[in-house]
């Protein structure tokens, strides 16, 4: 019992029945009681009319005529149930066969001797006649309890009906909820237990189950793409992170087996510092893109100069991209604006101008260019190097993605990566293609009207 | 100077209190944020080094109650959170510098030394003079010798950068944020490009250079001995 009332679904049904059976048991007794007083009222008012035609007869013809009027009652009476004395001043029963003694006047519930049941109680009316007399006309309420005992019958009847039906329901009911329930939470079960392909059972009936079991549905699938993606930058990290750290690890060691001379171990450690510092960008890289996937920085937007960021940009490139035998020109539109966040666009302006470096040979030539129409900004930077293949354009937007031909050069392979979730997180978008030749990256962004 | 240490984690703090020591700083270490909190506003320091995460109280609420009773000593918070909106966030609670775990300790002695007797009225200096080059802020022109050294914007704010923390180290990512509000390092180095010309145009006709390269540290310019 205490398992039945465990289940939710065994205590609701339980519950519902139990106030089904609580209504008929209250419906029951109104019914009763209020039949009950109106019969008791229809049963005194039959007495005093008959009181009062007596009474009339008694005043009308006197006394003789009464006791003869009673005897004659009396006879057709057997079959509507009253029963009569009259006594006179002392007290003694002069005509009448209900066999009492002389009750007090009005209504009163007296005890008489019936000749077949003996002692019987009875609903009696006791009236003072001039003369010192006292009429008394009584009812057996038999009538009247066996309508009570009926009505009591009926409804007790009814009572055990519905306790049955509703215990049988009840558990009906509660088996089909626990079995529908069942199935779900088999499943979720199974899926904790690693099995995470599974999906809730959906029936034809399209009920509120079957809502639940879609709904769950499409949160687990949201959840496996969620964790693919989650295991697919992990097993990125792991591998990306391995390479460096298993450099750092080896140099150390050489440094360590290598001869005992001060200035060994000092480019060994002072390499090994390199190697960190290269994973700690690596790290922030990764948190940089994170912080800027997760949208949070959208609060703090405000307007940005696109123009002067640009020509900034420029100016404080052309120096660095000159030393590396490459060179530089901007196209800077006058009078562009948008809202964002100046340092993030700055930074992805500047992983464009990093690769456009590192990703090509000296004598490349670099074209900044930020131009508009009405509604959007493009920010594009294009350069005349080797390009990359039609292919490729795609991948390289994603996380780690680093093609074989640039291995060997400097980078985590993060850096278009930021500049997308950058673009993205500014409400536009990255656009790669060939700048025929070499490659051309552009930010579209929507324009802040003036 | 006397330096406060607020930082849970012993090892930190360890590697800051003994490269502090030898520098000839009085360093007090505490490791909880009630201790730090009670220490900050009764003691007095030169400088403070505030960890963002400490058991009991965090950084932040410390900076805020410090700066709240009126304590104006100058803050580093240091910090494993390097987001923008952290970065943002302990500024505004008052903090002078802000510094992301890992560091170099080079980074945290030029960051310190930067903070540390700050003159109140240096925003206010228009013309500064370092051994035989003056630096007009308003007229936006640099003299050697008496001579005008012609620099390009960038180079200028380089320059004003060095000749302000005149003695001290000048980190590359100090140059990154103050010269152009950079929170991040670039893999180009722009500090590196546009000093090597500033000192080119600055040396022109001239033996000594005023500016001392610290490598894997940062620069420093010092008058001519």
């Amino acid at each position: 019992m205490t398992k039945l009332f465990a289940s939710a679904a065994y205590r609701i049904a339980f519950t519902y029945s139990a106030g089904f059976a609580l209504a008929i048991v209250l419906l029951g007794a109104i019914v009763y009681v209020a039949a009950d007083a109106d019969f008791r009222r229809q049963q005194d008012a039959a007495i005093a009319e008959e009181s009062a035609a007596l009474v009339a007869d008694f005043r009308d013809e006197g006394l003789g005529d009464l006791t003869e009027t009673i005897a004659a009652r009396e006879v057709s009476s057997a079959t509507n149930g009253f029963g009569y004395a009259l006594f006179d001043r002392a007290g003694r029963r002069i005509a009448g066969a209900l066999d009492t003694t002389r009750p007090l006047t009005g209504f009163r519930n007296i005890i008489f001797n019936d000749p077949v049941e003996g002692p019987d109680p009875a609903r009696a009316f006791a009236t003072d006649l001039p003369g010192g007399y006292r009429l008394v006309v009584a009812r057996d309420p038999e009538e009247l309890e066996r309508i009570d005992s009926t009505i009591l019958a009926l409804f007790s009847g009814a009572l055990v009906l519905v306790v049955l039906v509703g215990a049988a329901g009840a558990l009906m009911l509660g088996g089909y909820l626990r079995k529908r329930l069942g199935r779900i939470s088999g499943t979720a079960q199974a899926i904790v237990t690693g099995d995470l392909d599974r999906r809730m059972p959906i029936s034809a009936r399209e009920d509120e189950f079957d809502q639940l079991a879609l709904a769950l549905n499409a949160m687990l699938d949201r959840i496996a793409q969620l964790l693919e993606n989650l295991r697919q930058v992990s097993s990125d990290v792991a591998h990306d992170l391995r390479t460096p750290l298993a450099r750092m690890r080896s140099g150390l060691e050489e440094a360590l087996d290598g001869p005992r001379d001060l200035a060994a171990y000092r480019t060994g450690l002072k390499r090994a510092i390199a190697r960190s510092d290269e994973l700690l960008k690596l790290f922030a890289a990764i948190l940089r893109i994170a912080e800027v996937e997760g949208g949070a920085l959208k609060r703090t937007f405000a307007r940005v100069d696109v123009t002067e960021l640009v020509a900034d940009l420029c100016d404080s490139y052309a120096p660095p991209v000159a030393d590396g035998g490459r060179s530089i020109d901007c196209e800077v539109e006058p009078g562009l604006a948008l809202n964002g966040d100046r340092e993030l666009l700055a930074q992805a302006l500047i992983n464009l101008l990093d690769n456009a470096q590192t990703h090509t040979p000296p004598g490349t030539h670099i074209v900044v260019m930020a131009e508009a129409n009405a509604d959007w900004i493009r920010l594009s930077v294009a350069d005349d190097g080797p390009g990359v293949a039609t292919d490729d354009r795609e991948l390289i937007t994603r996380r780690f993605a680093r093609l074989d031909s640039s291995r060997g050069t400097p980078g985590h392979g993060l850096g278009l990566n930021l500049v997308v979730a950058v673009a993205r997180a500014h409400g536009g978008d990255v656009a790669i293609d060939s700048n025929e030749p070499g490659l051309r990256v552009t930010l579209v962004l929507p324009r802040l009207a003036e | 100077m006397r330096i406060l240490i607020a930082e849970d984690d012993a090892e930190t703090a360890g590697f800051v209190e003994r490269g502090l020591t030898e520098l000839g700083h009085v360093v007090s270490r505490v490791g909880a944020g009630e201790d730090a909190l009670h220490v900050g506003t009764t003691e007095t320091f030169d400088l403070v080094v505030l960890d963002r995460m400490l058991p009991g109280l965090d950084g932040v609420e410390i900076l805020k109650r410090w700066r709240a009773a009126g304590v104006t000593t100058p803050v580093l918070m240091l910090t494993a959170l390097g987001g923008i909106a952290d970065r943002v966030s302990g500024l505004d609670a008052g903090a002078d510098d802000y510094l992301v775990k890992p560091f170099a300790f080079a980074e945290l002695a030029a960051r310190l030394a930067a903070l540390g007797r700050r003159p109140p009225i240096s925003d206010v200096v228009t013309r500064i003079e370092v051994g035989d080059v003056t630096l007009d802020v308003l007229k936006r022109e640099v003299r050697r010798g008496g001579h005008e050294v012609h620099l390009q914007p960038r180079e200028f704010a380089l320059l004003e950068v060095l000749m302000r923390h005149a003695g001290k180290v000048v980190t590359r990512t100090m140059f990154l944020e103050q010269v152009w509000g950079f929170h991040f390092d670039p893999q180009t180095n722009i500090v590196e490009s546009h000093l090597s010309r500033l000192r080119s145009k600055l040396n022109r006709g001239f033996d000594h250079d005023p500016i001392e390269t610290l490598r894997g540290i940062g620069y420093r310019m010092r008058p001519h001995d």
